[in-house]
């Protein structure tokens, strides 16, 4: 299916969602509203319809510059072996590294994410990659907790100074 | 080293109760719930360099903006009770919001307050020349109709303060008669007033010094017992109103509710020790504040009062927000 | 008193080497904060406030002036070299700084972001000092119908930085606008979409919003594909920006110096905007607008100067009417009163000595911010020369504290994760990725200005057009949608 009456018909769907069951359920109005202008629901119905509008257009345009793009949006559609597996893999980097953050302290948890990503990107350089993510955290814990003054998360474990 | 601060760790967890006679062994992250620049931000920063010196170890001092100050306070409402996550607490996020949000994700009781070390005395203003002279004036011109005031947004001080305001001089339903108008921050607020937007605003009166020095505002009131140096206007009590005495700005230090009593005592004396300090008092008072240092009892008993207050002229005027 | 009379008091004022010294450092400090993603100018003028405190006022407000204006130019480094804008103002950059990045241009990228901030940044105290009074007196004519206008106008910069196709940028623009609305809502206080989350309330952080889209889908990609960049050349070679590249957009650096002279005297716009309707601006008149985010030097000197003209100007509310136009400018009212002065029209009588030696300092800041550049573009250039399967990995590390240090909020970071992957999804559907930004910027401001003035009027839509200002940018916004709607109808113009 052209990529364009695919994005209109998820853009149609989504508006529907926002329309029927998402602005009704999660944006609540006061029942004293003077106007409908004013409202706290106006401005979502107002963007879902112009979702819709958006929608319906791309429906019953086709994608006529599809020849035209950019070299760079050709090479990221060629299938690259493996490629499924790894974005699962970064997708886990994100998501463990969000977990981790209270718990391990935001050094801890960056020297894991860097050497997970530098593991996943395949790199040349494995020892070098190892060092750096000791030492990037580090400076960087260095950098904004002693000079800016921030209170990085230091988890329950391990306090560095 | 490594293995000797994990150790060191690994004690502190383990003797979280033993550890608190030498409260504080670390630095205290000092959370301000409101963004850089503002009036929080600014007197949490001033006091920090001689609190810092009375504690003997540094404050962090981290902004959590974000909601009117519910963003920050929640941090801290979840925080550990060990005295190692303290909040900067503000008239607009813990006595306006409690009063009146029904869906805040915190009340009073989740936190305990260790002090209130500053008062801001609130004024009206108005913009020169639109034939508003004195609060008379203005319950006037309400009576007319097509009055507006601005705030820095639901739920501020300077939301509450205008409908306070115009209830104690006697407008009926001060809702319907005067339109509130909310900008984004109370620098906006001003400008509102300044540019014609809305047609008064009371406030902090430090928030318009500058604009009453130059003439560019001009002041109705104060509201609190004795006159605000630089601000040519009545106070409460000269019109007859003692009832806004209550209608002031205050910052205050507090930590979640089960913050131990020794880490609520040491803050005690830490704070007078830090409030003596001569250049914090210029500073404050050089800005419109009014430098009180309260005891955790005090405090306490103070931020109830207000709350209760507020709360009980919310539900008199139905201004409960509760979705 | 004489002009000249002023210009001597002020030169006594700053006439020694400790208020030019404080000016240097502080531009040193702002593009190092600048430079590094989520320090961000406003952070490291926040930081520096405590220092002047025990300064001279002058020395004091200059310092954080330094900062300032050393922030907005030091954001555009981290923009070109690894697609993350230090500071949100520097986010115009990427569009063309990173594809000239990419290509091995990097060193003329950043040049020309030098030359051109430095440019605009001339321009823009030069208007202040010439027109204070008048676009002060201006600037205090918006109210929320004017601000409404304005804004809607603005948000017609969305179809000049839509790439191929304006429909798709129009999507990405409303999914945008939907995103800004969580949060509680301004004239009710009401919830939307919080789903009871107190990290909601507040809408989402604006600075994980734009790390997450523009940074992190790189790093998915990388993970998606970790050899495309290989026998692409990306050192920053000997390429230097060459007199000629700016002379032939010095056009484009003058009229993006006064949309960021306009945009900075109104309170409450911004760098961030300024850059995105300068570079729109630029493209639409441009001989070469095929180019335009594919690696343009002018779209990145046209950036460059709508963020840069705004920080001279932001001082013009600042100075002449106290107040403050952004949220760096309120923090530097702060150091203002912390000295017993209070800015306003006042100040121009009480202190002339004073605002005559900061305009004085203003305008030597545009000669130091050239050479810290000059000198902090050959530091960071061996950022272009790290392996991208080394250098990926810190940046996902450094985008963490950075978007964790903005707010000190964990919840960020996760902000960040989420709209990363949906900014790599979008990258997928060719969906532009600006638009969206610019919808987040503006859509707020939109909808709030809207309701304010409704609330003004007691719900009467004759407000919107209650003077010449209104009347202005509704011209303006109708002759450049009429604009939009014949140059997508001329399919020519696509084929480049």
């Amino acid at each position: 299916m052209d990529i364009n009456r695919r994005l209109g018909l998820v853009s149609l769907a989504l508006a529907a969602v926002l329309c029927l069951a998402a602005i009704p359920a999660f944006v609540s109005s006061p029942s004293n509203v003077r106007n409908i202008v004013l409202s706290p629901t106006f401005w979502p119905y107002v963007l879902s319809g112009l979702l819709a509008l958006t929608g319906v257009i791309l429906v019953f345009t086709r994608y006529t510059e599809a020849g035209e793009t950019a070299d760079g949006a050709a090479d990221s559609a060629e299938p690259v072996p493996g490629a499924g597996l790894r974005l699962a893999g970064i997708a886990a980097v994100m998501i463990l590294t969000v977990l981790l953050l209270p718990r391990l302290g935001m050094v801890w948890t960056s020297m894991l994410a860097f050497a997970a990503s530098a593991f996943l990107y395949r790199t040349r350089h494995p020892v070098t990659a190892l060092v750096c993510a000791v030492l990037v955290p580090l400076g960087l814990y260095a950098f904004f907790a002693h000079v800016a003054g921030v209170a990085i998360p230091q988890g329950q474990f391990v306090r560095l100074p | 080293m490594k293995l000797k601060s994990f150790m060191a760790g690994l004690a502190c967890m383990l003797s979280a109760g033993a550890a608190l006679a030498e409260y504080p062994e670390r630095p205290i992250n000092m959370v301000i719930p409101y963004g850089a620049g503002g009036a929080t931000d600014i007197s949490a920063r001033t006091i920090a360099e001689p609190l810092g010196k009375a504690v003997g170890s540094a404050l962090v001092m981290s902004n959590i903006t974000g909601a009117g100050g519910v963003t920050g306070s929640v941090a801290v409402q979840n925080a550990r009770a060990d005295g190692y996550t303290m909040l900067f607490a503000r008239v607009g996020s813990h006595s306006v919001n409690p009063a009146m949000k029904a869906t805040l994700p915190y009340t009073l009781d989740d936190f305990r307050f260790v002090t209130v070390y500053e008062i801001n005395p609130v004024a009206c203003a108005v913009r020169p020349g639109g034939g508003i002279e004195s609060m008379d004036d203005l319950v006037a011109k309400v009576a007319e109709g097509g009055v507006t005031y601005s705030s820095s947004g639901v739920g501020s001080l300077l939301h509450l303060a205008g409908a306070m305001v115009l209830s104690e001089f006697g407008v009926e339903n001060p809702l319907e008669d005067a339109t509130h108008i909310p900008l984004q921050g109370g620098g906006a607020a001003a400008t509102a007033v300044l540019n014609g937007t809305a047609t008064f605003i009371c406030t902090n009166s430090s928030a318009l010094a500058s604009f009453v020095a130059n003439g560019q505002l001009k002041p109705l009131m104060v509201t609190t017992a004795e006159p605000v140096p630089g601000f040519d206007a009545p106070t409460a009590n000269d019109l007859g109103k003692p009832g806004l005495n209550a209608l002031v700005g205050w910052t205050g230090i507090a930590g979640p509710a089960g913050l131990p009593d020794e880490v609520a005592a040491k803050w005690g004396t830490w704070m007078a020790e830090a409030a003596g300090d001569e250049t914090f008092v210029q500073q404050m008072t050089a800005r419109g504040s009014v430098i009180d240092v309260m005891s955790p009892e005090d405090a306490n008993a103070f931020i109830q009062n207000q709350y209760e207050k507020f709360r009980a002229l919310v539900d008199e005027l139905g201004m409960r927000i509760e979705g | 008193m004489s002009f000249i009379d002023s210009v001597l008091l002020g030169l006594s004022l700053v006439g020694n080497v400790e208020a030019f010294a404080s000016l240097f450092i502080g531009i040193v400090i702002g593009v190092i904060g600048g430079a590094i993603p989520g320090l961000s100018a406003t952070m490291a003028v926040a930081l520096t406030l405590p220092f002047t405190f025990a300064m001279s006022p002058i020395n004091g407000i200059l310092l954080l002036l330094g900062v300032y204006k050393g922030g907005i130019f030091g954001g555009c480094i981290p923009a070109i070299l690894i697609k993350t804008p230090g500071t949100p103002a520097s986010s115009a950059t990427i569009l063309d700084g990173y594809p000239m990045a990419e290509r091995g241009e990097s060193g003329r990228a950043l040049g020309m972001a030098l030359w051109a901030s430095c440019t605009a940044d001339l321009v823009s105290n030069l208007s202040l000092i010439l027109f204070a009074g008048w676009l002060a007196s201006f600037a205090l004519k918006f109210g929320p119908p004017e601000f409404f206008t304005l804004i809607l106008f603005s948000l017609t910069i969305i179809a000049g930085v839509s790439g191929n196709s304006l429909l798709r940028g129009a999507l990405s623009a409303i999914l945008g606008l939907l995103l800004a609305t969580v949060g509680l809502d301004l004239v009710y206080g009401t919830n939307r979409f919080t789903f009871g989350d107190p990290n909601l309330m507040g809408g989402l952080n604006f600075i994980a919003v734009l790390i997450g889209l523009f940074a992190v889908p790189e790093i998915i990609a990388m993970a998606a594909h970790p050899t495309a960049h290989l026998g692409k050349a990306r050192s920053l070679g000997k390429t230097w920006v060459s007199f000629d590249d700016y002379r032939r957009s010095l056009k484009t650096i003058l009229r993006g110096s006064m949309i960021g002279v306009f945009l900075g005297s109104i309170p409450g716009i911004g760098a961030a905007p300024a850059a995105f309707l300068s570079y729109s601006e630029a493209r639409r008149t441009s001989k070469n607008r095929a180019n335009f985010g594919k690696g343009e030097i002018e779209g990145v000197a046209a950036s460059e100067a709508g963020n840069n003209g705004v920080a001279g100007a932001t001082l013009i509310p600042l100075l002449a009417l106290g107040v403050p136009g952004d949220v760096i400018t309120a923090i530097i009212i702060g150091a203002f009163m912390i000295h017993g002065l209070q800015p306003g029209p006042m100040m121009f009588v009480l202190n002339v000595d004073l605002i005559y030696g900061l305009l004085i300092g203003l305008v030597v800041s545009s000669v130091f911010l050239l050479i810290v550049g000059t000198v902090a573009i050959r530091g960071f250039k061996y950022v272009a020369d790290i392996p991208r399967r080394i250098l990926m990995p810190a940046v996902l590390v450094l985008c963490v504290f950075g978007v964790f240090a903005v707010n000190n909020n964990i919840f960020d970071v996760a902000v960040m994760f989420a709209m990363g992957w949906l900014g790599y999804l979008m990258m997928r559907a060719e969906i532009p990725a600006a638009p969206f930004l610019i919808a987040f910027i503006l859509g707020p401001l939109l909808e709030d200005n809207f309701r304010q003035s409704m609330l003004m009027s007691g719900s009467d839509l004759s407000i919107l057009a209650r003077g010449p200002i209104t009347w202005f940018f509704w011209a303006a916004t109708v002759l450049a949608i009429v604009a939009i709607v014949r140059s997508t109808m001329r399919p020519d113009t696509q084929a480049g």
